[in-house]
């Protein structure tokens, strides 16, 4: 109960710290979620929509991706931008793009498995009467993705979800430096280490809650669009 | 003009078509029918383009148009859509909407439509466009005798405008001698027989 009360007293007191991280997060967040889903929905879709040779083999490969440990992904990411690395010029490293950059990593494969299945198993009859009517490739796509868009928003929360509780990749390219790269996650992670476990319990309620009201907003959007 | 030669399909060692020769001649109207299971579907969806076959050669028109046993209603009006990828044609959707009964419905959410009122708008989408191959798998199967009457019509204004060939599958002898002028009897998946009506 502590650390409800915490955790309101935190959002109520406007910390000024708090409002810092939120803001990290729902930066890291909305560009990881939108860069992944610009990428995975449509390639998703496509990879459901059409029979070519090695499919069974990508899917897999897509599959074993939408697994990979956050910190491998931290890695990767880390040592393509260290300052030894092929991207070391580009002084990324320990900044929120190179957060953005190691989510992206594990979150299109999520979002391109997810909408690979969802298209293969529900978008049959959309397929078969749009290639009827001689539509082409790029507006089968599109029609797929506006048909089952009320499906689509749970891979879409589903890759929200995994950004923003996302701690291992995060920590690693992005350092956890206050005022600049510490998100949610990696305060609570930091806290938990000091042995504040009430405040760290907080801020993930104060996590919770963001992530409910972006939940119910997305969810909102799409019924609103739905109904008119 | 529409040939098969040596055609077969095989789904889990089960030959669902097995066709060694086909000619459908251009302007021919071909009705295919049989029992569930013999193949009708499957032929219909090798000439779509829609399924490969295991082996043999298919020679079709590129410009083909089909329209599935299930057609699927996209959101949206009933005039939106039979417009979809064809938004300059809205006098001609506006025509066959006339003709097969729907006009009533144009502006209704075709997600709210029956399925005969469905099947009926799904015909409307495809004779909205013009195609050198009609492929048409069981057009009436949800419709009344007026529905199915209205279809001939609109089938047989279609075709004079076109005059492109059309294959298309039903249970109903009456429609298929009204639509077409051969037909082919298809039992487990080979060409049972095969005559003008």
């Amino acid at each position: 109960m502590d650390s409800i009360k915490q955790a309101f007293d935190l959002l109520f007191s406007l910390d000024k710290e708090l409002f810092q991280i939120l803001g990290v997060t729902l930066r890291m967040s909305f560009f990881s979620t939108s860069i992944s889903c610009l990428v995975g929905l449509p390639l998703g879709t496509l990879i459901g929509t059409r029979q070519f040779r090695g499919k069974s083999f990508l899917k897999k490969l897509i599959h074993t991706c939408m697994g990979l440990p956050p910190v491998v992904a931290g890695l990767l990411v880390y040592m393509l931008f260290t300052h030894y690395g092929p991207f070391g010029r580009l002084n990324l490293l320990f900044t929120v793009t190179a957060m953005v950059i190691a989510q992206c990593v594990l979150i299109i494969p999520l979002v391109t498995g997810l909408t690979a299945s969802f298209v293969e198993s529900e978008s049959r009859p959309i397929i078969e009467t749009a290639r009827g009517l001689g539509l082409s490739d790029a507006r089968i796509i599109l029609l797929c993705l506006s048909e089952g868009r009320a499906s689509l928003l749970s891979v879409v929360l589903n890759a929200f979800g995994r950004s923003i509780a996302e701690v291992g990749a995060v920590s690693i390219v992005g350092g956890n430096i206050q005022w600049k790269t510490r998100v949610m996650t990696t305060a609570i992670m930091l806290e938990t280490n000091k042995g504040k476990f009430s405040f760290a319990l907080a801020l993930g309620i104060v996590l919770l809650i963001l992530a409910f009201i972006v939940n119910a907003a997305a969810s909102w959007i799409v019924k609103e669009r739905a109904d008119g | 003009m529409v040939e098969l030669r040596s055609v077969k399909k095989v789904y889990k060692d089960r030959t669902v078509l097995d066709v060694p020769q086909l000619r459908i001649q251009h302007g021919e109207s071909v009705a295919l029918t049989g029992a569930n299971g013999s193949g009708k579907t499957t032929l219909l969806r090798i000439l779509a383009r829609l399924l490969r076959a295991d082996s043999g050669t298919v020679t079709a028109p590129q410009d083909v148009l089909y329209l599935p046993q299930h057609p699927y209603a996209f959101r949206g009006t009933v005039l939106d859509n039979v417009l979809i990828g064809a938004k300059d044609r809205r006098e001609q959707a506006l025509a066959l909407l006339e003709t097969l009964e729907l006009s009533a419905l144009a502006a209704k959410p075709a997600q709210s439509l029956s399925g005969g009122e469905l099947q009926k708008l799904a015909l409307c989408r495809v004779l909205i466009r013009p195609c050198a191959l009609l492929l048409l798998d069981e057009p009436t199967a949800a419709l009344d005798t007026n529905g199915t009457r209205l279809v001939c019509d609109a089938l047989a204004r279609y075709k004079a405008q076109t005059d492109c060939t059309v294959v298309l599958s039903t249970h109903a002898p009456q429609f298929a001698a009204k639509a077409a002028e051969r037909l082919i009897v298809l039992c487990d998946g080979r060409i049972e027989s095969d005559g003008s009506i």
